[in-house]
């Protein structure tokens, strides 16, 4: 780096140093009485390299996170809560008092209860219930820890799974993603510090609202990988030149601004050369990163994944790929769980497919993070936006409706407990009757085992604090190690 | 308890009736300047008490609130939080300095941060002096001070007087006027959001003129983009899409309103008719196609067509989502922070914001249902918008997507029920919750904002809203409407926190000039142009934005304003800029949104694909503003370059510099369309490399290149066409059919296409410098 450069980075940084309220000159100390008197805590960020790697303020317990996000809303009753009292009063009207104050998306109050036609059996030293349809699973019954008293506050897709990735039910907040990579930023450097990956039939519902940075800087919003052709928009040179001559082009761009740099003295051209140059990285790393087929054939086998077709399998790999590059935040989406008894969303053949996409990959990711010592350094998320109803919704088929009282979702890996179930639901699944986990306490629990009070990584923005768990929250510490 | 907070308020607003003046703004020859209340004192305790001892009687502890002189003062049982005049006996400044934990404030449990010795001496000293309440500066009516008279050869209008008294009084120089090529440039894209073709520099540069800038300025003002380029800046307020937003994010057809916006601009349509159109157009009497289409503003909100949806909650959404819209663009206040309890910091209790919001709670659309207009491409640009709207086409209660007339679209807009709706108070914001025990509730404004509105039997309408919001005597209106303006500008709003002017703003940097520009405002009839003209015929905005090392110490984030700021332009702009300078652009004004071509798998992420067939004619090439925009999968070029997704009302965008952003710029084929297209301009310019090169950093950096810039660009180009020479096929892939048929040497244009993309990716081209 040349001298002029060092010395204006050198001033950028304590700019911005002083802005966070250290030297406060008496000059600008009335401007930041002003705009200061942040509560809590805020991450120093070099606004030349704002996804550079910071440490938590707290010893964390895990460096990365991967979230495989089962969007639709994932039966528990047919995976997790195997209910003989359902089966028992199959096709009755489900009591009164259950039903009271409830609010559903589609059911008319007409419906009957549904026992599940599924055969569970009991796994691991937990004596784990799992349906026949998550036979991979059973691998990791004593990896995982069950949560299987989590509740929601929303019941339509959109705003349930805004509610789930970013605490609010409206667009315009965070991600958690976005969250982690303010707070932690990335030690990923020729990659973005959050990913996300999608597979199934189609987006989910929200779309880019799901990992959007909100209010924080666009710095931190998660970028799309695309499982077909290149995986991030445009990162393919035109037809035509050469690795040789992006290097010619790239140095041709970069001594310019180097020109401008000296003339205007703007610290804001520094970060442009840094994201050219990472730019120019993520060309070849993107592409290395895609090749699963450099995977050893044992690997890819346990993930039941064949090269070249995209699949939930292959982001599963990909996901621990991207973990072992240093990105932060990795979370994959997969369609469709959403299963009302419709076309191709019945509870019959359409959830097997779906439960087959993905019971593999799932486990094999879990196995294969442990087996390579990275389990400890990276929790692993398993769930969808809510869960299904103990009613039976008839349309074309029989299905459920949407359900945020009381479902299942487990999570694995560094300070976290293994194989242990935490919370009940009563016999028919309809509450939660011990161990209730709300979304804004997994929120906490995760922040917290990222090294973060939920309470203290705040961003202020128009004229308040905000938090990724508003002013909810609490630490399951009942979860953890 | 809702009614002791309402009087607590009365007495909050009393106050700052009574307390009208600014604090001292004079730095006087004292060693230490005075205290001023909104400056030193409010921060302090907005940011460290009100929480508990602020406007929310629900969450209000031991009784106290310190958001008033009476309640600061009153007596907690022989003692009191601030006793005027005696710091000792204050029980505030006791806490904030004691070291028992189960005695300090904030307490532990708050986890705010202990108060610093600053913090507590301004306090002491505050108490010292009597400890004065003086209401929120924001709310205060607009101060009459004239410019201060500074004597210098600098100063061409009043905004530079206020300007250099602060750096006088700091000894700071101003900036010297920026170079012409620069200016130039810079008002271009500020007014029009367009670079100057070359026609127009080489006219500027040679106009020898003394008011050459003020006609440059005139005729900038008059072009139709400038309507384009203030239109945008709107429609991002308006939160305007092309589709419904949420799972399904169908299609609607709101474009007629954003012809409308961009026509009321280019006309410089008063700010306060163009307010009262849009809030309450249908209200007025016999209003026109313009003003009923005018109002779709308020029908830019979200649709859910999810299976299962309740279409009431959607409603209610829809008219949260006006509430707020309606404080936060033309109040500058954080209104939905009251929609579930009191405001915790400004004066707005959580029955003022049900009260606000009952005035749009009376309309008849509802979710997906609702009335329209039918309008036809070209109507509102032309004669048609100032007609009548006439019987037959008053809106009916009908679905959107009804058969429009023939080659009409529905737009659509608001309509009162004839009978109102109820408006309750939601418990906790939640619509099924509605509090009837308070009962209904009347349309109202937050007493703290004057003026009051008018007594009168019938209920208020949105019509009163509006001209309530325009009234002279508001004095949040002009002043967070000039302050906007400014932002787009100088980067940054004299008051920083322009989203939000609340007792949680950034305290103005020239307050004096925020009220002298408002004035201003509302003395020249509303008009934007003249407030444009204002600012940029001042030498304040015409300096340079070389950044200056003497400054790093004194004034490191240029609040004073001694230099210009070198800003980011918009994705919008970026592209916009690459079609002008490559000859690409067509600069048709208005018409439904366009699709021009994107890369694939934009939908793999969205629920439903999206109809996207890339436009082929001249409509791939119309400005950014008009490209279809689908709220769940945004056209990607903008969401890189950090345009909202518009689910919400969006003041300000931000300005990040990403990798994706280098490679969209390096890569994107609609770049490199323009890329071919500015090599084969560079080339029909001059024989000679050295020209064509010039020509090129002319075209999209607005000035000549420096010796070495233009010697990088040559050495580059001679080594690419070298290495295109040694693989004829990699050189011929970069090229279009025109350059292709050119007389050029395939190297050789292909290596004036590498170039041209070079210019494109400088940190230059998409800066306004």
């Amino acid at each position: 780096m040349k001298n002029h450069e060092r010395l204006l980075r050198d001033q950028t940084r304590r700019h911005f140093f002083r802005n966070c309220g250290l030297g406060v000159g008496s000059a600008a100390l009335q401007q930041l009485l002003a705009t200061d008197g942040w509560a809590g805590y805020r991450p120093r960020i070099d606004p030349a390299v704002p996804m550079a790697s910071r440490s938590a303020p707290e010893s964390p317990r895990v460096k990365n996170v991967i979230y495989l996000f089962m969007a639709g809303g994932p039966s528990q009753l047919e995976l997790f809560e195997d209910k003989p009292a359902l089966r028992q009063y199959h096709g009755q009207a489900p009591p009164k008092s259950l039903m009271q104050g409830k609010r559903f998306a589609f059911l008319k109050g007409t419906e009957t209860l549904l026992g599940s036609g599924r055969k569970f059996g009991r796994y691991g030293r937990s004596g784990m219930s799992l349906s026949e349809l998550f036979p991979h699973h059973r691998k990791i019954v004593d990896e995982v820890c069950w949560l299987r008293g989590m509740t929601t506050d929303v019941f339509n897709h959109g705003p349930a799974k805004l509610f789930m990735n970013t605490g609010f039910q409206a667009p315009g907040r965070p991600a958690m993603g976005a969250w982690a990579t303010y707070g932690l930023g990335s030690e990923a450097s020729d990659m973005p510090g959050f990913v996300v990956l999608q597979s199934g039939p189609r987006g989910p519902r929200a779309g880019s609202s799901l990992w959007s940075s909100g209010f924080l800087p666009t710095s931190f919003q998660g970028v799309p990988f695309r499982g077909k052709g290149d995986p991030i928009l445009h990162l393919r040179s035109p037809e035509g030149l050469t690795r040789n001559r992006e290097r010619a082009f790239y140095d041709v761009v970069g001594a310019l601004n180097q020109e401008r740099l000296a003339e205007t003295g703007d610290p804001e051209i520094l970060t442009r050369l840094n994201a050219y140059e990472m730019a120019f990285r993520m060309q070849t790393s993107a592409p290395e990163l895609m090749e699963i087929s450099a995977e050893p054939a044992r690997t890819l086998e346990s993930y039941g994944v064949t090269p070249g077709q995209p699949s939930f399998g292959a982001n599963c790999v990909l996901a621990r790929r991207l973990v072992e590059r240093g990105v932060r935040f990795v979370q994959l989406y997969h369609t469709n769980w959403d299963s009302h008894g419709g076309p191709g969303e019945n509870l019959n053949q359409d959830f097997e497919t779906v439960c087959r996409d993905v019971d593999q990959a799932s486990a094999a990711l879990v196995l294969d993070l442990k087996e390579r010592g990275m389990l400890e350094d990276t929790l692993v998320i398993w769930g969808g936006e809510f869960g299904r109803t103990p009613m039976g919704e008839v349309r074309d088929t029989v299905g459920r409706d949407h359900h945020i009282d009381a479902f299942t979702l487990w999570v694995a890996g560094g300070g976290t407990k293994p194989g242990l179930i935490h919370g009940a639901t009563d016999d028919l699944g309809f509450g939660v009757i011990d161990g209730r986990v709300h979304v804004h306490d997994l929120h906490a629990t995760i922040l917290h085992l990222l090294g973060f009070d939920h309470e203290q990584l705040t961003y202020r923005f128009q004229g308040r604090d905000f938090r990724l768990t508003d002013v909810h929250g609490r630490v399951v510490r009942e979860i953890l190690t | 308890m809702m009614v002791s907070a309402k009087s607590a308020l009365r007495t909050a607003a009393a106050t700052l009736a009574v307390f009208t003046v600014w604090g001292g703004q004079q730095t006087s020859a004292a060693a230490e300047p005075a205290i001023d209340f909104n400056r030193d004192i409010r921060p302090i305790l907005s940011n460290n008490c009100f929480q508990c001892h602020g406007p929310d009687s629900a969450e209000r502890e031991a009784d106290l609130r310190l958001d008033s002189f009476a309640g600061a003062t009153s007596d907690l049982g022989g003692y009191a939080g601030v006793a005027p005049g005696d710091p000792d006996a204050s029980e505030l400044l006791r806490r904030v300095t004691s070291t028992d934990p189960g005695d300090v404030m904030p307490p532990p449990k708050s986890k705010k941060p202990r108060l610093s010795e600053v913090q507590t001496a301004m306090l002491r000293r505050w108490i010292e002096s009597g400890a004065p309440y003086v209401g929120h500066w924001a709310f205060a009516p607009l101060s009459k001070a004239e410019p201060p008279q500074t004597e210098e050869p600098w100063v061409r209008n009043g905004i530079d007087h206020f300007i250099l008294a602060q750096l006088q009084a700091k000894g700071i120089p101003p900036s010297p006027e920026a170079g012409r090529e620069v200016l130039l440039r810079r008002v271009c894209l500020d007014l029009t959001g367009l670079p100057p073709g070359s026609e127009q520099r080489e006219r500027f540069l040679a106009d020898e003129r003394p008011d050459a800038w003020e006609r440059l300025v005139e005729e900038l003002l008059r072009s139709p983009h400038y309507g384009e380029r203030w239109g945008r800046h709107w429609l991002d307020q308006a939160r305007y899409a092309d589709s419904d937003g949420y799972a399904i994010d169908g299609e609607r057809q709101m474009w007629p309103y954003r012809d409308w916006v961009i026509r009321a601009l280019n006309e410089d349509m008063p700010f306060d008719r163009f307010t009262i159109e849009q809030l309450a157009g249908d209200l007025l009497p016999q209003p026109t196609r313009g003003q009923l289409a005018a109002t779709a503003f308020q029908r830019n909100t979200l649709i859910n067509e999810e299976g299962g949806s309740d279409p009431e909650q959607f409603r209610v959404e829809a008219v949260v989502d006006r509430t707020n819209t309606t404080g936060a663009v033309w109040l500058g206040l954080t209104l939905g922070c009251a929609q579930c309890h009191t405001h915790k910091f400004d004066p707005v209790t959580q029955r003022e914001y049900y009260e606000f919001f009952a005035f749009f709670n009376n309309s008849t659309d509802r979710n997906n249902r609702g009335a329209t207009l039918s309008v036809r491409q070209g109507d509102l640009l032309g004669e048609a918008r100032d007609e009548p709207a006439v019987e037959q086409e008053a809106p009916g209660q009908q679905g959107r997507k009804a058969n429009p007339l023939r080659g009409a679209v529905p737009l659509m807009i608001m309509q009162e029920l004839e009978k109102p709706r109820e408006t309750f108070l939601l418990t906790r914001g939640d619509f099924t919750r509605p509090d009837r025990e308070l009962g209904p509730l009347r349309p109202g404004v937050p007493s703290a904002v004057p003026p009051a509105l008018p007594e009168s039997e019938a209920p208020a309408t949105r019509l009163d809203l509006a001209r309530w919001l325009v009234d002279p005597e508001n004095p949040l209106t002009p002043r967070v409407t000039v302050n906007r303006v400014w932002m787009r500008f100088f980067g940054r709003g004299l008051v920083e926190t322009e989203e939000d002017l609340g007792t949680q703003s950034s305290y103005p940097s020239h307050p004096e000039l925020l009220d002298w520009l408002s004035g201003q405002f509302i003395a020249g009839g509303w008009s934007m142009k003249s407030l444009h003209r204002l600012i940029v015929n001042s030498a304040t905005y015409r300096q340079s934005s070389l950044v200056r090392p003497d400054l790093n110490e004194i004034d490191p984030r240029n609040v004073l304003l001694a230099r210009q700021a070198r800003l980011r332009v918009e994705g919008e702009i970026a592209r916009d800029a690459a079609l002008l300078s490559s000859g690409l652009l067509s600069p048709e004004i208005g018409g439904p949104s366009v699709r021009p071509p994107q890369p694939d798998g934009v939908y793999a992420f969205t629920q439903r694909a999206k109809n996207w067939k890339a436009d082929t004619g001249p409509d791939r090439y119309r400005r950014g503003l008009y490209t279809f925009f689908y709220r769940s999968a945004p056209y990607p070029l903008f969401t890189t370059f950090d345009a909202p997704d518009f689910q919400t009302v969006c003041t300000r965008r931000a300005r990040s510099n990403t990798p994706l952003q280098a490679l969209t710029m390096a890569n994107d084929p609609a770049f490199m369309e323009c890329a071919q297209a500015l090599a084969g301009r560079m080339a029909e310019s001059s024989a000679a490399l050295p020209e064509q090169v010039r020509f090129g950093f002319v075209a999209t950096q607005g000035r000549a290149p420096g010796a070495r810039e233009a010697e990088l660009l040559i050495r580059y180009a001679e080594e690419q066409a070298e290495s295109f020479g040694a693989e004829p096929e990699a050189g011929m892939a970069l090229l279009d059919e025109k350059l292709r048929a050119s007389e050029l040497a395939p190297e050789r244009a292909a290596a004036l296409v590498c170039v041209a993309r070079a210019l494109f990716n400088t940190d230059s081209f998409i800066t306004r410098e």
